[in-house]
């Protein structure tokens, strides 16, 4: 009896471990060129952009997964000590990154800190609860979604960009020429991103979830509210809740605005509440399975955004 | 034949260790009071164990009122009283009341109530005990001759036909002891309740029971005490003079 | 803002609602658990829903379809939990900290070689208590009125296993069933209410009151209507405070609980000196 219990837990073991292994054999063919490693999707994205035919880019972050949680296995070590470029965000956004670095063993190695010298934006979450202020240590109190500010996304290209020629100076005119392209393109979003905020109907940006789009807030001018914190671990009190629905109802908007691929349940409440409609922002530091496989670009997403935005915030579209 | 209440045929059992109990054949008559004695380790308790179905029979059969332990069901007819100080945690919020109703519960159908009938039972048979003030205290508050008092009454509270008892005076001094097994032999008489009682000392039980099982891993003695006592296999399995101290009666 | 105005909202007139029928069925489910020595029980369990709402997820089936896969899994996890504690010579603690691991593990393998997610697993996995949809009230309604209803029917066997196993037995009870249908509807529970209001309310809501009603409970019924009565307490004080003192709802609950549990040990002393030790 207890033999045959113990076989069968065995076997199952078995099954799921080989069953497993099988299924992570997917990966991207072992391409030629320079190794480049990123944490998130933009880095992911710009660095593909930059590096063109030249560069053999992948993202560490399994789709859906927050950076948060992430956990790398052994092939991600094993990629990254294989790699020449290692690009992160920032120390706010990925805090195991330099612990994964310090366990690896590359000297030529060269790791590309992307969010040096960005115009960093401090987390805290309203103005009208001022005692509602979120220390969190996690994040050193910075807001880390630097990318949501195009002018930051342009900064990180250029340091994407130093990195890839310091890495590989003989295709550097190439890298440079990418990158010169992608600014433009960025610089072109930011502009559409300008005209089609510029008249709308409400410049209070209402969002039922965890602060994410300060800087985009910042940079159109909006008044951004959300529920919670920077964190993902901080729960929000009921007199938040309570807060936020009252600016819903006070603004007159029939939209909230919640972010994609986290669970949706808060913000759901909050929009039955205020007897409006929840529609979806991107945050871009990671895909779905399904965005990744339609192998979907961060203009793209952005882009994505701003319609849903101009629908929300009630703007003339031009 | 006449019914035996509890009765085994080549009953063996075995722990991963090995073989604890070997070929055990023996039977046990209404009225019968049944000393079970041997040295520690000797298997006293897992037979008791096996006869209740609580510990697995290797091979070998054992019957309860003539039927199969497999197909036992009178449950009501069986009082239980094991080795309290390790089976009871000692936090548990019961009160005496509510512990002694638990023996009602084979008795009853389901969805399992208990009368006002069954409540009066409880009492009176507490009172009948010498507990009746302890009704409402906690089973963690008892003393240890109190609590097994308590075990008892609710392994009477059906009026069983067999009372089996795994040594029940093990946290009773010697004079408490001797009163104990002496109300044992009452109940015995008073309500020709059969027996089964495990204890590791011989002598005190010699008094009461009216016989004597002795094991050490397989039965090596089963008969009355004086067989017990006059047995050729006895005194040269304890020497004459641990005989005599062991059947001295005063 | 005053309390009053907040009391108006649906969110928080569910969160009453649904937290205290919650309380009520953990809380009850609970005494029997912690006696059985199965306390850690609810966490365990929530480790196992995390890998089967992995499995869920990779087979792209969301919200309450995912319940198809996870929840068969996580009641065969709570009776391999009873089986091991039988067979498998291990204390309650051990086997559930077994079953627990192979959980959380099966879980973080399948969420990094799955190729990842369309959302975020602990995001997604994890309820709160401010955010209880209209027919999710039902539902908890409708799984405290089962338990409630079972544990009445069966108290009797519920409680003579959780007084002693062997004595049960000898009593003509078929201790295993007991045992089965505690720890499944505690895996019922724990499935269904963990998408409400987060594992770690269900998990204190399954040991502190329990163990704050022991402390003063004299008898059996009474220690389960007083842990019954701390959990409602616990979640209609826990939510109110909260609301005065503008903290997350949850661990407001589950630190009213820890009060209560302190005050109860205090009054213990007072009242029985010499037990109390």
């Amino acid at each position: 009896m207890k033999m045959r219990g113990a076989a069968v837990a065995f076997l199952i073991s078995c099954l799921l471990l080989v069953g497993l292994s099988g299924c992570s054999t997917k990966k991207e063919p072992a391409g030629t060129g320079l190794q480049v490693v990123t944490t998130l999707f933009p880095l992911y994205d710009f660095s593909r952009i930059i590096g063109g035919t030249h560069a053999q880019v992948t993202m560490l972050l399994p789709p859906g997964v927050e950076p948060h949680t992430f956990e790398p296995r052994p092939e991600d070590m094993i990629r990254i000590s294989r790699a020449a470029l290692f690009i992160y965000t920032n120390p706010f956004m990925e805090p195991w990154a330099e612990k994964i670095l310090s366990g690896i063993n590359n000297k030529a190695l060269r790791v590309v800190n992307a969010g040096e010298g960005v115009s960093y934006l401090s987390g805290s979450i309203d103005e009208d609860h001022d005692h509602d202020q979120h220390h969190d240590h996690g994040h050193g109190g910075m807001d880390p979604h630097i990318w949501l500010d195009f002018a930051n996304a342009a900064q990180m290209v250029d340091a994407i960009c130093n990195g890839f020629v310091a890495a590989d100076p003989a295709n550097g005119s190439e890298y440079r020429h990418n990158a010169q392209l992608l600014k433009g393109k960025l610089a072109a979003l930011d502009e559409r991103y300008r005209q089609g905020l510029s008249s709308c109907a409400t410049g209070k940006l209402l969002h039922g979830g965890h602060f994410t789009f300060g800087y985009l807030a910042r940079r159109y001018k909006l008044e951004y509210h959300a529920l919670s914190g920077l964190s993902s671990d901080s729960e929000p009190s009921a007199q938040r809740m309570a807060a936020l629905i009252r600016s819903v109802r006070a603004t007159g908007v029939k939209f909230l605005f919640a972010e994609e691929l986290l669970s949706p349940r808060l913000s759901e409440t909050l929009a039955g509440e205020a007897g409006v409609e929840l529609l979806m922002l991107h945050g871009a530091h990671n895909l779905s399975r399904d965005e990744m496989a339609r192998n979907i670009s961060f203009i793209e997403l952005m882009e994505r955004n701003l319609s849903q935005l101009q629908k929300g915030l009630q703007c003339q579209k031009k | 034949m006449s019914e035996k209440i509890v009765s085994t045929s080549l009953l063996s059992c075995s722990y991963r260790e090995g073989r604890v109990l070997e070929d055990i054949t023996f039977a046990v008559e209404r009225g019968d009071y049944v000393g079970i004695v041997g040295p520690n380790g000797s298997g006293k308790s897992t037979l008791v164990k096996a006869l209740l179905g609580l510990v697995t029979i290797a091979s070998g059969k054992a019957m309860l009122f003539d039927t199969p332990l497999s197909d036992f069901r009178d449950w009501h007819k069986v009082g239980y009283l094991p080795q309290s100080l390790h089976l009871v945690n000692p936090v548990f919020p019961a009160t005496v009341h509510e512990t002694v109703g638990l023996g009602l519960l084979s008795l009853k159908r389901f969805p399992k109530r208990l009368t006002g009938a069954d409540h009066d039972k409880i009492e009176s048979l507490l009172e009948e005990l010498g507990v009746y003030d302890l009704k409402h205290k906690l089973i963690g508050e008892l003393s240890g001759g109190q609590l097994q008092r308590v075990l008892l009454a609710r392994a009477l509270v059906n009026n069983p036909e067999l009372l089996v008892l795994d040594e029940p005076t093990a946290a009773l001094d010697p004079d408490t002891r001797g009163r104990f097994y002496a109300m044992i032999a009452a109940i015995n008489r008073s309500r020709n309740v059969t027996i089964l009682l495990v204890t590791h000392d011989s002598g005190a039980i010699g008094e009461h029971a009216s016989k004597m099982l002795y094991l050490d891993k397989s039965l090596l003695f089963y008969g009355s005490f004086d067989e017990f006592c006059c047995s050729p296999e006895m005194s040269s399995l304890f020497g004459e003079h641990s005989q005599h101290l062991m059947c001295h009666r005063h | 803002m005053n309390i009053l105005e907040i009391l108006s909202y649906g969110f928080i007139q569910r969160a009453l609602l649904a937290g205290t029928l919650i309380a009520l069925l953990c809380s009850v489910l609970g005494v029997f658990l912690v006696l059985r020595r199965l306390s850690l029980i609810g966490d365990g369990l929530a480790h196992v829903t995390f890998g089967s709402t992995a499995i869920a997820l990779a087979l792209k089936l969301y919200s309450a379809m995912s319940l198809l896969i996870s929840m068969p899994i996580v009641l065969l996890a709570s009776l391999g939990i009873l089986r091991l504690t039988k067979k498998g010579r291990l204390s309650g603690d051990t086997a559930i900290g077994l079953v627990s691991a192979l959980g959380i593990s099966a879980g973080i393998i399948l969420a990094s070689v799955g190729g990842g997610y369309n959302v975020d697993l602990l995001s997604y996995l994890f309820g709160n208590i401010l955010a209880i949809k209209g027919e999710e009230v039902v539902i908890a309604a409708l799984l405290c009125l089962g338990v409630l209803l079972l544990v009445t029917l069966y108290y009797h066997e519920l409680f003579a296993i959780s007084f002693s196993d062997e004595l049960a037995q000898v009593s003509g009870i078929r201790t295993s069933f007991i045992n089965s249908i505690l720890v499944l509807l505690t895996a019922l529970s724990v499935v269904l209410a963990m998408k409400l209001v987060g594992v770690m309310l269900i998990s204190a809501l399954l040991i502190v009151p329990a163990a704050g009603a022991l402390q003063l409970a004299r008898g059996f019924k009474v220690c389960i209507l007083l842990a019954a009565l701390q959990g409602c307490f616990s979640v209609v004080v826990g939510i109110i405070i909260s609301i005065i003192s503008n903290l997350p709802a949850s661990a407001s609950i589950v630190m009213i609980n820890l009060l209560v549990f302190a005050s109860a040990c205090l009054l213990r002393r007072v009242m029985y000196p010499k037990y109390s030790n």
